[in-house]
């Protein structure tokens, strides 16, 4: 079949099964979404800005497992990309961005919307490929697929000059079967030598804790992590990319660590023995002081990118190779000396364990306050939230406070059901990622939780939640303030808020919701916050941007004291340090 | 902490010496000295065929050397982001 370049390029995106292309046209895009609109396989999704396609693709691919694909025009439309390009890096998401370029011969010349988009994405992508003629066009989508959806994920930019799409010239279109990259063989299974010494360490082990990240769901390894753990009965904690990969609600789980993490987490971190790291990168906000982390602990760390073993903290046995597959190696091995374990040996353990939980764990009832008198808590909105969507909504967030008490406060019992920026940190990532779930997701429940801060960053989405009609549940936590700005500032910076208030300008968000189309509903007390909530997710093929007013001196607690400190050291509540 | 040669085979493509170069700067490492040559005696590079089990043409490939002064982790942490790199068939310490 005889094909022009761009047609080749969408052929090659349908033949990788594409369902969805986020993305906003331009000069030099324009062979491609010409393309487009012959063909009836795949959606084009058109947002309001390049940063909102890549954060949709990006909600897109942590929701499915599935690459995001993104297709932008040369110049402003690629430099708005980069935000959502560096997020998908950062947390190893994966990602296809197209970009538009200058035809081949205006390269170098400064030409109109020409941008060296290459050069300024190659720190915050996996690999970046540019287009020199249309034959190659099959070759380059496989080879960045494959890129992008193995060893440990993350974003592949193919910058394609406008001339390689051209219409008029035909070229023979055969897409290829396999792909041979032969610098580029990531692990997958693992050393059974290191199998063998991790299983004997875990026999050893008094007061052992399972640490397990987002690379655990990236290898889609939460059931292999759950069959592991009911044959060891040990205690687990999850990074905030890796809420949901062991179940929120079993005995065993410790609820998130870190930064805020709960003090029974981070104190059993701290005093572990035996630290199994599973597709986790002992990030800062997870160590504190790495030369003070858990000081008696052995570490085994299962990776499948090899520069995130001993990167930050030196690993005693690591295992490289897909996680779930080390998994697997790991439940054979100790199916075979299942009576090595000693239950009774780490009981006194757990017992401490859920001392400490008792002692200083979250307070999970604080959707029980119904008074007027009383402000609303954050944490209360997400309990309610909880409660009424019976744990089954993906739920996706921005950045700052309300991420936390989502993270805190919502148990996910499933991977892929908690979308944020973890890694960048990126606010105005969680409307764009909502759409991108609900549209993978249709009759699932997708629902934001953000703040007044974060929402304002990608807000245009809504335009594009009325085009597509994209029925999700906008929750803004609303403080009138930038919370964890303000939160650090009232604990490092004698309260002196430096430009973290908005002076009375925030936009009325129930009108500015309503022009685009959609509902809007206002809760300032106590007694309209569940009701609030129930009708907001009972109208289920409406967009409901829920403003809730809450208590805006609120901080997020336990907090991690740093410098210097280490995972023991934490904040409790405004006046109470451990 | 001595100064450390890094032996580094990559392909030899548009982009490939800048990735390796630019990882030098993003993650805080200092090049004190560089070479980049393409390879084109097959013979000395033989090692790279046994173990990446391919069959190399002439001038397919380029040989980088990189002198670095860094401690024993940090050149362990440099090498894998080095050898990370798509473009890069191999990157070793040269003893």
């Amino acid at each position: 079949m005889k094909l022009a370049g761009n047609d080749i390029l969408i052929q090659s995106l349908i033949e990788e099964g594409v369902e969805y292309i986020f993305g906003y046209p331009g000069g030099a895009a324009l062979h491609i979404y010409d393309s487009i609109f012959k063909q009836k396989e795949m959606e084009h999704i058109l947002v309001r800005h390049e940063q909102g396609a890549t954060h949709a693709a990006d909600g897109y691919a942590r929701a499915t497992g599935k690459p995001g694909v993104v297709l932008v025009t040369s110049g402003p439309g690629a430099t708005n990309a980069i935000t959502g390009i560096a997020t998908a890096f950062m947390d190893s998401i994966p990602m296809i961005v197209i970009s538009g370029q200058v035809a081949k011969h205006l390269i170098g010349t400064d030409a109109f919307q020409e941008t060296d988009m290459i050069g300024i994405s190659r720190p915050i992508v996996k690999h970046s490929f540019t287009v020199d003629s249309a034959e190659n066009i099959p070759e380059i989508v496989k080879q960045a697929f494959h890129i992008a959806t193995s060893g440990r994920p993350g974003p592949v930019v193919i910058d394609v000059p406008k001339d390689t799409t051209a219409p008029d010239k035909l070229f023979e279109f055969k897409y290829p079967n396999d792909v041979n990259i032969r610098s580029y063989k990531p692990p997958i299974d693992p050393d059974p030598r290191q199998i063998e010494r991790a299983v004997d360490a875990i026999i050893e082990s008094n007061k052992p804790v399972i640490y397990a990240g987002g690379g655990a769901i990236n290898s889609n390894a939460s059931e292999e992590l759950i069959r592991l753990n009911e044959i060891l009965d040990f205690p687990v904690t999850n990074t905030l990319m890796g809420l949901g990969v062991y179940p929120a609600t079993h005995k065993r789980f410790l609820g998130m660590l870190g930064m805020h993490g709960t003090y029974q987490a981070n104190m059993s971190m701290h005093n572990a023995d035996l630290i199994i790291a599973i597709g986790a990168r002992f990030d800062d906000r997870i160590t504190n002081t790495p030369k003070l982390f858990a000081p008696k602990a052995k570490i085994i760390h299962l990776d499948v990118d090899y520069s995130s073993v001993s990167k930050i903290i030196e690993a005693n046995i690591a295992v490289f190779g897909q996680v779930k597959n080390a998994l697997l190696e790991m439940i054979k091995l100790l199916e075979v000396k299942k009576e090595l374990i000693d239950p009774k040996k780490i009981l006194p353990w757990k017992e401490q364990i859920s001392d400490w939980k008792s002692q200083h764990g979250l307070n999970h009832e604080m959707h029980l306050c119904e008074t007027d008198d009383k402000p609303i808590m954050p944490q209360a909105v997400v309990q309610h939230l909880y409660n009424i969507t019976n744990g089954k909504a993906f739920i996706t967030s921005d950045v700052g406070q309300h991420q936390m008490f989502a993270a805190q406060y919502y148990h996910f019992d499933e991977p892929r059901k908690w979308i944020n920026s973890g890694g960048l940190g990126t606010m105005g990532f969680g409307l764009p990622a909502a759409m991108g779930a609900k549209l993978a997701y249709p009759n699932d429940e997708v629902i934001c939780i953000t703040g007044e801060g974060s929402i304002q960053m990608c807000i245009q989405e809504l335009s594009t939640c009325t085009q597509y009609n994209l029925p999700i549940k906008i929750i803004n936590i609303n403080n009138e303030a930038l919370g964890m700005v303000k939160q650090w500032q009232d604990m490092n910076y004698g309260g002196r808020h430096s430009a973290s208030t908005y002076q009375s300008s925030l936009p009325n968000f129930v009108e500015l919701a309503e022009s685009y189309g959609h509902v809007g509903i206002k809760i300032e007390k106590n007694s309209e916050l569940k009701s609030g909530l129930e009708k907001a997710l009972s109208m289920k093929d409406r967009l409901v941007f829920v403003d809730v007013y809450v208590d805006p001196n609120e901080h997020v607690y336990p907090m991690l004291v740093a410098p210097n400190g280490s995972l023991k050291d934490m904040w409790l509540d405004k006046e109470t340090k451990t | 902490m001595i100064q450390r040669k890094l032996s580094i085979i990559l392909e030899n493509k548009p982009g490939a010496l800048v990735r390796v170069v630019g990882l030098f700067h993003q993650r805080g490492y200092n090049i004190e000295s560089l070479h980049v040559d393409p390879v084109e005696d097959l013979k000395e590079y033989k090692f790279v065929e046994d173990k990446l089990n391919i069959k190399l043409k002439e001038g397919e490939v380029s040989h980088l050397i990189i002198a670095t002064t860094v401690n024993d982790n940090l050149l362990r942490q440099i090498l894998r982001q080095i050898n990370k790199l798509i473009d890069v068939l191999i990157a070793e310490e040269v003893k």
